[in-house]
C-alpha cells in the first residue's frame, strides 16, 4: 500500500464538497476551479477533476454555460444548481461533524 | 529533422511533431479506454482536450511554434497519468468500470527494412508476431526447400503487398502489442464508438445534456458483442480463405514445374505428352495457360483473404487487377481455342497408298513372310497402337509407331506376287492428314524368296502422333504357297472379307491358295481332335472329325472300328480299312 495512493484518496474523497464550495459564490471555468484547488494543494494533477465535474453535472448539482475566450479554446463555466446548493448545505454539515468526529479520534488517540 | 502534424483540439490549430502527436493520441485513448461511456467520456475527454488546448495556447508565444515532445511531457504532468484519472473512480465510482489497458496501439504488419536481409519481411513478422526474426528466416529457408520453391511465390506476395515502414509512426504500429483477443475487442470498441461520436457530434450539446438510461448501456454491449463475433467469423473466413487458396496456388505452381514444361526442362514424358494426342501447341504454352486461368481466380481469394486478416494491407492497385484480369481473359479464351483445335484435331483421315509393285515370285513358289526389328526402334517385334520417342542415327528425335498390318488377297488374274503399302494418318484437314502420312517412313526387303518387313515405321518428332499406321496388303496368285513366320503373329490380318483371306493364325506352316483359300499343306490332320488312351495292352483313339466320331481301338484281338472289328492294311498303295464283313 503506497502512502501516496492513500493521500490522494483522502484528498479524492472531499474533492466533491470542495469543488460545490467554490462554486458556491460565483461561477468558475475549470482553470479557476482547478488553480484554488491547486492552491491549496487539494490536487496534484489536473485529470482527477474532469469525470468528477462530468459526474456532478449529470447528478444535476452543477450545470454550466459557454464563455468565449480570448486565448484558447471556448471555456465552460460551471455553477450550482438548486439541487447543488441544497446538496452543498447537507455537506457542510456533514463536514462538520466529520470534521469534530476525526477530531475526537486522532485527539484521543495522542493522550 | 522530423515531420509535423496539424491538429484541431477544442477547435485551435495546433502544430504537432509527428512523435509528440503519437505520444498525445495514445495518452488521450488510454484516459478514453479508463472510462465507460456511461460515465459520460466524450464530454470528459472533451474538457479534458479543451484544458490541454488551454495549456497549450499558454506555451506557445508564436503561431507557427511546433508542439514537440517537451510540451506534451509537461502537459501529461499537469494533467496526471491515466492512473490518476482512473483512481477517481475507484472511490466514486458506482457503476461498473471498463477495464484499463496500457496505452499501446494495435499492431500492424510493416516490413522492417532497417533490419532486412532481402524485404524486410521477415523482421517485419517477427515485430507483428513477437517471434524473433532468426526463426521466422529459418522457417522461409524451409518452407521454401520442402515446397520445392514455391514459397517464394508467398514471400514475394508479402513484399509486394505489405506496406514498407517508412514513418516514426509506421514504426511504432509496427512495433505495438501483441495481438490477442482482448486486442481484437478494443480494435472492435474503438471502431464502433468512432461511428457513435460521428453519429453524436452531430448534436454535441443535446448529446451532454442526455441522460443515460441503462438499456443503452445494455444494446451499446450487445452490439459490442454481435461486432466482436462477426469480426472473429470474418477474420475466420479470411484465414480459410488463405489457406485454400494458398495451398492451390502451391500445388498449381508445383505441377507447372513437375509438368516439366518450361521449355528448358525436358522430362522424358514431356515429349510424350507433346507428341501425343495433345494440340499442337506447345506443352508449357497449355500449363501456363491453365495456371493462369485456375491460378488467377485463387489468387485474388488469397489477396481477399489477406486483406480480411491484415487492416493496412497495401492495393495491388488497379492497373495490377485489371492486368490480371487481362491475362486471365486471355487464358480462358486461349485454352478454349486450343480446345476447340482439340476437337477438330483428328477430324480428318488419310489413307496414301505410297508404293505398289510386283515382286518376283510366281505362283509356283513359296513366298516366306518374316517380320523384322531394328535394335535402334524397337526390340520385341509385337503389334501396337501405341508409340515411341527414339534417336535415329543422326540423333534426332523420331517417333516409332507398331501399328504395321499385313492383309493378304488372292488374285486369279495375276502370276505374281504384288505388294501395296498403304500409309495412314489422321489430322485437322485432308491435305494435313496426308501429308502426315506421306511422313511416314517405312521399308521392307526381299531376300530371295523371302520378304522382310519392317515390324514399325518411324516419322519425323515434328509430325506428332496421330494414329499413323501402315497397312502392307500382298495380293497372291492362286497356287502360291506362303510360309509366314512366326513373328507375323499379331501382324497378321484375322478376317477374311471381300476378298481378303487371313492365314487365321497358322504360322510357321506352308499354306496353299487354292480357290481362294489357304490350304495348309504340312498341317496334322488339324482339323480333328485326338484322344489317346492307352492301356497296358490296347490302343484307343478316339477320332472327332466333322460330323462323323469314329472309335479306333486296337488290342490283340485285332483292330475295332465303331465296336466292330475292321482289317487294317498299311503298304505302298496306302492305308486300306475295311470291315471284315
Amino acid at each position: 500500500m503506497k502512502i501516496e495512493n492513500t493521500k490522494a484518496q483522502m484528498r479524492k474523497g472531499v474533492l466533491e464538497y470542495c469543488i460545490l464550495s467554490i462554486l458556491k459564490d460565483d461561477d468558475a471555468y475549470v482553470a479557476e476551479i482547478l488553480g484554488t484547488l491547486k492552491d491549496a494543494k487539494m490536487l496534484v494533477v489536473e485529470g482527477t477533476i474532469y469525470p468528477l465535474l462530468t459526474r456532478l453535472k449529470n447528478a444535476g448539482l452543477l450545470n454550466y454555460r459557454w464563455e468565449e475566450s480570448t486565448s484558447g479554446p471556448p471555456r465552460k463555466y460551471y455553477g450550482l444548481t438548486e439541487t447543488g446548493k441544497l446538496f452543498l448545505k447537507e455537506l457542510n454539515t456533514t463536514w462538520d461533524e466529520l470534521q469534530h468526529a476525526v477530531n475526537l479520534v486522532t485527539k484521543q488517540k495522542k493522550k | 529533422m522530423n515531420k509535423t502534424v496539424n491538429i484541431n483540439l477544442a477547435g485551435i490549430f495546433f502544430h504537432i511533431d509527428e512523435d509528440a502527436y503519437l505520444k498525445l493520441q495514445r495518452y488521450l485513448s488510454a484516459i478514453k479506454r479508463s472510462f465507460t461511456d456511461s460515465q459520460g467520456r466524450d464530454e470528459i475527454i472533451a474538457d479534458i482536450e479543451a484544458r490541454i488546448a488551454e495549456l497549450f495556447s499558454e506555451k506557445i508565444r508564436d503561431e507557427r511554434q511546433v508542439i514537440g515532445n517537451k510540451e506534451v511531457d509537461e502537459v501529461i504532468a499537469v494533467m496526471g497519468q491515466p492512473e490518476d484519472y482512473r483512481l477517481d473512480e475507484e472511490i466514486f465510482e458506482d457503476e461498473p468500470r471498463a477495464s484499463y489497458q496500457r496505452p499501446k496501439s494495435a499492431k500492424q504488419l510493416f516490413r522492417d527494412t532497417t533490419n532486412s536481409y532481402v524485404g524486410g519481411v521477415s523482421s517485419g513478422l517477427s515485430h507483428y508476431l513477437g517471434i524473433d526474426s532468426t526463426w521466422i528466416r529459418l522457417a522461409w529457408i524451409l518452407f521454401t526447400i520442402f515446397s520445392s520453391g514455391a514459397f517464394i511465390l508467398i514471400y514475394i506476395a508479402f513484399w509486394i503487398f505489405v506496406p514498407e515502414a517508412k514513418s516514426t509512426s509506421d514504426f511504432l504500429a509496427m512495433k505495438g502489442e501483441a495481438v490477442n483477443i482482448s486486442n481484437i475487442e478494443k480494435k472492435i470498441k474503438e471502431g464502433f464508438d468512432d461511428v457513435a461520436d460521428t453519429v453524436k457530434n452531430v448534436d454535441y450539446q443535446k448529446y451532454s445534456n442526455k441522460v443515460k438510461s441503462s438499456s443503452t448501456t445494455f444494446f451499446e454491449a450487445l452490439g459490442d458483442v454481435l461486432l466482436f463475433l462477426l469480426k472473429i467469423f470474418v477474420k475466420f473466413i479470411g484465414v480459410i480463405l488463405i489457406i485454400t487458396a494458398g495451398i492451390t496456388l502451391i500445388s498449381l505452381f508445383i505441377g507447372l514445374f513437375t509438368v516439366g514444361t518450361f521449355g528448358f526442362m525436358d522430362t522424358p514424358w514431356t515429349e510424350y505428352i507433346e507428341v501425343g494426342n495433345h494440340p499442337d501447341v506447345p506443352l508449357w504454352i497449355v500449363s501456363l495457360l491453365a495456371f493462369f486461368a485456375v491460378g488467377i481466380p485463387f489468387f485474388f481469394l488469397f489477396i481477399l483473404g489477406l486483406k480480411i486478416l491484415i487492416n493496412n494491407l497495401k492495393s495491388i492497385g488497379t492497373p495490377a487487377k485489371l492486368g490480371l484480369l487481362g491475362v486471365w481473359i486471355i487464358s480462358i479464351i486461349g485454352l478454349s481455342v486450343i480446345g476447340i483445335r482439340q476437337a477438330t484435331l483428328e477430324a480428318y483421315d488419310a489413307d496414301v497408298i505410297t508404293e505398289e509393285k510386283t515382286l518376283p515370285i510366281t505362283a509356283k513358289d513359296t513366298l516366306t513372310i518374316k517380320m523384322q526389328g531394328n535394335d535402334r526402334y524397337v526390340r520385341q517385334l509385337r503389334h501396337r497402337d501405341d508409340y515411341r520417342i527414339k534417336r535415329d542415327e543422326e540423333g534426332n528425335r523420331v517417333i516409332v509407331v507398331r501399328d504395321i498390318e499385313i492383309y493378304m488377297k488372292s488374285t486369279k488374274r495375276d502370276s505374281v506376287v504384288s505388294l501395296a503399302i498403304k500409309k495412314k494418318a489422321e489430322g485437322r484437314s485432308y491435305d494435313e492428314a496426308s501429308e502426315r502420312a506421306e511422313d511416314i517412313k517405312y521399308f521392307y526387303e526381299l531376300e530371295g524368296k523371302t520378304l522382310l518387313l519392317d515390324g514399325f515405321a518411324i516419322t519425323d518428332y515434328a509430325n506428332k502422333f496421330r494414329d499413323q499406321e501402315v497397312n502392307i496388303t500382298l495380293t497372291l496368285p492362286e497356287g502360291i504357297t506362303i510360309y509366314a513366320d512366326d513373328n507375323t503373329s499379331g501382324f497378321n490380318n484375322s478376317w477374311t472379307y471381300d476378298d481378303y483371306i487371313t492365314i487365321d493364325r497358322k504360322e510357321e506352316e506352308y499354306l496353299k491358295l487354292v480357290d481362294g483359300k489357304f490350304v495348309c499343306e504340312s498341317c496334322p490332320e488339324k482339323e480333328n481332335d485326338w484322344e489317346y488312351d492307352e492301356d497296358e495292352d490296347e490302343v484307343k483313339i478316339n477320332i472327332n472329325s466333322e460330323d462323323q466320331n469314329f472309335n479306333l481301338k486296337i488290342d490283340e484281338d485285332g483292330v475295332e472300328l465303331n465296336n466292330e472289328p475292321v482289317k487294317v492294311k498299311i503298304d505302298e498303295d496306302g492305308i486300306e480299312i475295311k470291315t471284315e464283313n
